[in-house]
């Protein structure tokens, strides 16, 4: 099967601070990232703070400029694409925003915003129009009533059932849906992670689901990505990473997030995410590594199978073996 | 730090150079022959012998790079050559008459800032109270008078009606410091009044802000008293915004105050200006503005290293 | 269906002017038309010389008399208010126009765009208003169309700034970036999107500027270099009447009002203007923090009760009456205990944790119920019984407090330890080098490496993580009996979270003998970790409390269930690929103004029954009193237990 999107090599510098007395730092926030998702498949995106999560759905929306290999989209390549192509084809991806307060214009109501998504590709011009609004705000499980409001008039979780919305208007194929879900109190959360999930079984839709939340990303994801300061840890399936992780920080990781009921055996952590102006040499993670050995820190380890199609990023294969 | 000192120092020559730049620039770019129109006033047009000297004597008719390079070298060294109506010395003018304007602001600012900053803290403080609806309110209507006006609405209710305070003048300060200072109080007290508005507005609107933030409920919490949370973990925090605008405020008043000057015949840098604006004398205007824009930032650079000593988070910026 | 275009039809809605805006905007409106309508008001002309009535008093003909020239002066106060205002207006609209156009295109562009934009505005900033004016008059001679060229410079810069700073702000949210997304071309976004949302801030000031512009015409006329003579305007007829301010007081007021008075209409109606676009920036209210009210319950005297909390009940003063947003909560908070506060927000556990530290914000009041707190000599004292300064004193030392946002809780201008040492002295009567060792010795009891050195650091050079830590040994550095920790960790990443749990542990253990934590989260994976005791809050109630053991095995409330089993980390057999969905709760929690009758939770409830509707349900304790649920079927579910 070929892939819906494919990313190969992807890296992305900010510059961040001052260097000397002119100069500039550059901060390298996204490494040699790759990727794959299919057709109708989820792939979930977990990492902490400075993990770049983020900025690797952004690049693949090409809403910020980064560089890769390769990055291809439904057989086009995004590298070479001409802006006037890249704005039809924005038409098939779409994102989903975590904060339901700035991701709505105060100043537009619900049909202003739909309308806007459905304008710019010219879908559902005229008598078609109405049915399409009505039919998108019942699909995400609002009142159609409610199309000319304005959003101060919703709470977070309606808001949030809002930005989908506009994300699904123009039937995309894929969807990133940045920290969607991590806004919203729990018991919201569960209805917007269901309304996710169903949309998905319907539509056959591609979700690139970030999220700080394993248990959210496990729930909802077909595989898992783990990052850590903008490089990859570990690939694979999502209730396998989760239950038998193979790399020592997606172990730890997964160790330290708490849990009802039993008191977990914690892999403890010592000192602090480095910074990515300063990352560790070689593995990146070995600073905080509780397996670390002297070779951790020369070269950077490569992605590489570790059994049932999984990938790791780490030199040791005599631990974390379980299944 | 030392590396941000350097950047605006940096930054604030780059400035002035441009600032040069600009003014030099704009007798430039004048349509038609600076000279002649210099030289016109009320529709007559000047004999062809004056206009040719004039030319002669503000060099334009040496090459327009040459003409920078001159005027750039001269204002370094201070020579902003003579005046074009009576050949006296600009640069001379200037030193007499520049500390009398900065007299004037000095006293103007230092009232204004003892009378403001305390108001615009209570009244930040107490926001929506009755000392805030108060003055802010009367702050409301101050600012809404233009300082000429101010002046001379004084000049009428104090030397004309009262008769307690003259009505202008100017005395040197070594020939009879008494009458020097009763003849300041009034333009001082016009300057700190309309300076004084705007830093109770700051001020209020600082205070309000800073009052908000996390860390003074933090410090209620550990327990300090009320007067510790507000000088150290509001005030502080909020003089930064305060001085920057000061700042601001002090060099735009390099400008307004030669209003003030003018309603109590102060004989500061105004009355130099507006006759030499009067009687078109071009390159005393140019250096006046060249002189004041310098000092403003000047200023300026004080201001942020001064925010920097404030808040260290500023230097890393 | 059919129902539906009508209702489209209906409402596109404009916002309508509000109330606070219908002065100052009809104020305005009269003070710019008024001038305008000369011709109707006075037959007079302005420049309309009469030299043997000069400075003749009001008279029927003439309303406000005659000038130094006997010209009329109504005539000329209007019509030299036409001049003002003219210069003003036009020059404040091309400013505008270009400043907003150069700072959309430099914050939506950036790049060389910008730099033009801000260094722009740098330069033409460093020239003081009034002397640039002058240098332009001394090229270009005085007159009302250089007047409105030199207003027009001199405030461009202003707009771009303001514009760029705004739409700077305006692009970086979600919005812009889903436009950007959406594939909707620039010239859109920029016009339709991003214009609209900086319309507000451009438009205060424009209000500004047209005030500013009116002030250096009327300076500049006053000092004869504005509009040329005999043409009339304000500050030539304050320049001319001066010469006779004895005789004629008048001649001078005249002017002076109406200057003074269309510069604090339009003023006044910037100020409103601000208001009304940004409620924060008033968000008034004094700065008090609502004091506790003395209670009427008897005090508990169980030796090991550190704080108890009865009946409480908040409420949130509101021009439309009071809301209870807290109704009758009561806590018991006892020594090596840690009480998890649990709830989603709103549902009032941060209200009730600053109640106990008497930190209430002022529009809260205490409108019923006690608060007791254990001081360190023994005695249970009333916290509505102290006065401010005793609260000061039980602050820090009795009870501490750590915050949510580990970035903003410390101050960054001062330096951490310098913070630290400031919370012990206020306390403690000590020598400022004790104090330091003191701080620096709690430092490395929350581990933070080379604590010497982080003494002297700024909070802007730790992590998130680092910070709280800080939080915490601050808290400690009085040992207070209680400590209350609102959502200490829900700010920071996974890992240091369970570090920063890890070490509120430990201290639990090692540290204060008998310390009582009180930890406030939405999280009932970390409250299962730390608590003793649970107590579930939902929408100002409690409504379930017991052993943190037995609550989160064997929810009583049919709430605390629902939660449960919305959590997906519950639930590690579901996936949603394999079809499997969250129990999620149906609805959202109810505002405190709009609260159903009776059970509050009861139309979110799967298990509601009609009786809900009836009557607030009480706290039903279980048998053996340990733990209650406010359910009326509550006793079943502790009948099966």
């Amino acid at each position: 099967m070929t892939p819906l999107l494919e990313v190969r090599g992807l890296n992305k510098s900010y510059p961040a601070g001052r260097k000397g007395l002119f100069g500039k730092r550059m901060m390298q926030v996204l490494r040699d990232v790759s990727l794959t998702v299919q057709p109708g498949e989820v792939l979930g995106l977990v990492g902490e703070s400075g993990s770049g999560k983020s900025t690797i759905g952004k690049a693949i929306l090409r809403l910020i400029p980064s560089s890769s290999q390769a990055m291809r989209f439904d057989g086009q390549d995004l590298n070479t694409l001409p802006s006037a192509d890249l704005r039809r084809l924005r038409k098939d991806m779409q994102i989903i925003f975590q904060d339901p307060y700035a991701s709505l214009d105060p100043r537009k109501t619900v049909r202003a915003v739909l309308s806007e998504a459905l304008d710019t590709h010219d879908l559902h011009r005229g008598a078609a129009r109405q049915p399409r609004l009505t039919a998108l705000m019942e699909m995400v499980g609002l009142n159609p009533i409610f199309l000319d409001r304005r959003p101060h008039e919703f709470s977070g979780g309606q808001r949030q059932r809002i930005g989908i919305a506009r994300a699904l208007a123009v039937e995309p194929k894929f969807i990133v849906c940045d920290e969607a879900v991590s806004a919203l109190d729990v018991s919201i959360q569960a209805q917007v992670l269901n309304l996710l999930a169903d949309l998905r079984a319907k539509t056959g839709i591609s979700l690139l689901f970030i999220s700080h939340d394993l248990s959210v990303v496990r729930y909802i994801s077909d595989r898992v990505m783990v990052l850590y300061l903008g490089r990859v840890m570990e690939v694979g399936g999502a209730d396998q990473v989760h239950f038998a992780p193979r790399h020592p920080y997606t172990a730890a990781l997964i160790s330290a997030e708490p849990s009802l009921g039993h008191a977990p055996d914690r892999i403890r952590l010592t000192g602090e995410i480095p910074s990515p102006l300063t990352p560790p040499s070689g593995c990146v993670f070995r600073s905080r590594c509780p397996y670390a050995l002297p070779a951790c820190a020369e070269t950077a380890p490569e992605l590489r199978p570790a059994g049932e199609g999984r990938l790791k990023a780490c030199i040791r294969d005599d631990i974390l073996q379980g299944t | 730090m030392l590396a941000f000192l350097l950047r605006r120092v940096a930054t604030a020559l780059a400035m002035l150079l441009v600032v040069g730049t600009i003014i030099f620039s704009m007798l430039a770019i004048v349509p038609g022959d600076p000279a002649e129109l210099l030289l016109s006033t009320g529709g007559g047009s000047a004999s062809e012998e004056a206009i040719r000297n004039l030319r002669l004597e503000m060099g334009l008719d040496r090459p327009l790079l040459q003409q920078y390079l001159t005027f750039l070298g001269d204002s370094l060294r201070f020579d902003f050559g003579t005046s074009i109506v009576d050949g006296s010395s600009i640069a001379e003018a200037i030193a007499l008459r520049l500390p009398r304007t900065l007299e004037i602001i000095a006293a103007g600012a230092v009232l204004a800032l003892l009378l403001s900053i305390p108001a615009g803290t209570l009244a930040g403080l107490r926001a929506g109270g009755r000392f805030d609806g108060i003055t802010s309110g009367l702050n409301a209507l101050l600012t809404s008078i233009p300082g000429f006006v101010l002046g001379t609405l004084f000049i009428y209710v104090f030397a004309q009606v009262l008769g307690v305070l003259p009505a202008g003048g100017y005395v040197a300060f070594a020939e009879d410091p008494a009458q020097h200072l009763q003849m300041l109080i009034l333009p001082a007290v016009t300057v700190a009044l309309h300076l004084s508005t705007i830093i109770f507005r700051m001020t209020r609107a600082s205070v309000l802000e800073m009052r908000g933030h996390d860390w003074v409920r933090t410090a209620t919490a550990k327990g300090l008293s009320r007067g510790l949370v507000v000088r150290r973990h509001i005030l502080r925090n909020a003089l930064g915004p305060v001085i920057t605008v000061v700042g601001l405020q002090l060099g735009i008043l390099l400008g307004s105050t030669v209003l003030v000057e003018f309603v109590y015949n102060w004989p500061g840098l105004s009355g130099l200006l507006v006759t030499a604006v009067e009687q078109r004398d071009y390159p005393t205007v140019r250096a006046i503005i060249l002189t004041v824009a310098a000092i403003f930032i000047g200023i300026n650079l004080v201001i942020d290293i001064l925010y920097s000593l404030l808040d260290p988070r500023i230097a890393l910026q | 269906m059919t129902a539906l275009p009508l209702a489209a039809r209906r409402s596109r809605r404009l916002p309508k002017l509000p109330k606070r805006m219908i002065l100052p905007a009809v104020l305005l409106a009269l003070l710019i038309v008024t001038p305008f309508a000369a011709p109707l008001l006075t037959p007079y002309d302005p420049v309309q010389i009469s030299v043997r009535d000069r400075l003749a008093a009001p008279s029927w003909e003439h309303w406000l008399g005659q000038d130094e020239f006997g010209r009329d002066r109504l005539a000329r106060v209007l019509y030299g208010g036409q001049v003002s205002l003219t210069v003003a207006f036009v020059a404040t609209s091309i400013a505008c126009v270009i400043g907003t156009l150069f700072g959309l295109i430099g914050a939506y562009f950036r790049g060389p765009f910008e730099f033009v934009t801000t260094r722009l505005a740098d330069v033409v900033l460093c020239f003081p208003p009034i002397l640039l004016a002058l240098l332009v008059v001394t090229l270009f001679g005085p007159g009302a169309d250089t007047l409105v060229a030199v207003l027009s410079i001199l405030y461009f810069p202003a707009f771009a700034r303001i514009a760029f700073s705004e739409a700077l702000r305006v692009s970086a949210l979600d919005f812009v970036e889903a436009s950007r997304a959406l594939g909707t071309p620039s010239h859109r976004i920029v016009l339709k999107t991003i214009l609209p949302n900086i319309a507000g801030p451009v438009s205060v000031q424009y209000s500004l500027t047209a005030a500013a512009a009116i002030t250096i015409e009327s300076g500049l006329s006053f000092l004869g270099l504005g509009v040329v003579p005999p043409a009339p305007s304000w500050g030539q007829m304050i320049r001319g009447a001066r010469a006779f301010m004895n005789q004629d007081p008048l001649g001078i007021l005249i002017p002076c009002v109406a200057l003074t008075l269309t510069i604090y209409a339009i003023n006044f109606f910037c100020d409103r203007l601000r208001d009304t676009l940004d409620p924060k920036g008033n968000a008034g209210g004094k700065d008090v923090t609502s004091v506790p009210a003395p209670g009427r319950a008897p005090v508990q005297e169980e030796a090991d009760v550190i704080a108890s909390v009865r009946d409480l009940r908040l409420e949130l003063r509101h021009p439309k009456g009071a809301v209870d947003v807290i109704e009758d909560v009561s806590l018991t908070l006892r020594a090596n205990q840690c009480t998890a506060l649990v709830g989603e927000s709103g549902s009032g556990k941060s209200l009730t944790s600053l109640a106990i530290m008497g930190l209430l914000p002022g529009a809260i009041r205490q409108a019923d119920g006690a608060l007791h707190l254990r001081r360190k000599q023994g005695g249970m004292v009333d916290l509505g019984a102290l006065g401010p300064k005793a609260l000061e004193d039980v602050r820090g030392n009795d009870v501490a407090m750590i915050f949510q946002e580990p970035m903003t809780s410390l101050n960054p201008i001062h330096k951490v330890g310098a913070q630290m040492v400031e919370a012990i002295l206020s306390h403690r009567k000590m020598p400022r080098a004790e104090a330091r060792s003191r701080a620096i010795a709690l430092l490395e009891l929350v581990g933070i490496n080379e604590a010497a050195r982080r003494f002297d650091g700024y909070p802007h050079e730790m992590s998130g993580g680092m910070r709280q830590r800080v939080m915490i040994a601050m808290a400690l550095t009085c040992e207070p009996r209680l400590l209350i920790a609102d959502e200490p960790t829900t700010a920071l990443d996974v890992t240091i979270q369970a570090e920063i749990i890890e070490l509120l542990q430990k201290l639990r253990q090692d540290y204060a003998d008998g310390l009582s934590l009180l930890f406030i989260s939405h999280n009932l994976g970390i409250v299962s970790e730390i608590a003793d005791r649970v107590v579930v809050m939902y929408s100002g109630q409690v409504v379930e409390e017991g052993p943190a053991q037995q609550v989160l095995t064997d929810p009583h409330h049919p709430y605390t269930r629902a939660l449960m089993e919305s959590m997906p980390s519950a639930h590690a057999d579901l996936h949603s690929a394999r079809g499997d969905r969250l129990q999620a709760i149906s609805g959202t929690p109810p505002l405190p103004d709009a609260r159903p009758s009776g059970c509050s939770f009861r139309d979110r409830c799967p298990m509601a029954l009609p009786a809900c509707a009836e009557a607030r349900p009480p706290l039903f304790a279980s048998a053996d009193g340990s733990r209650a649920a406010r359910c009326i079927r509550a006793p079943e579910a502790q009948e099966a237990a």
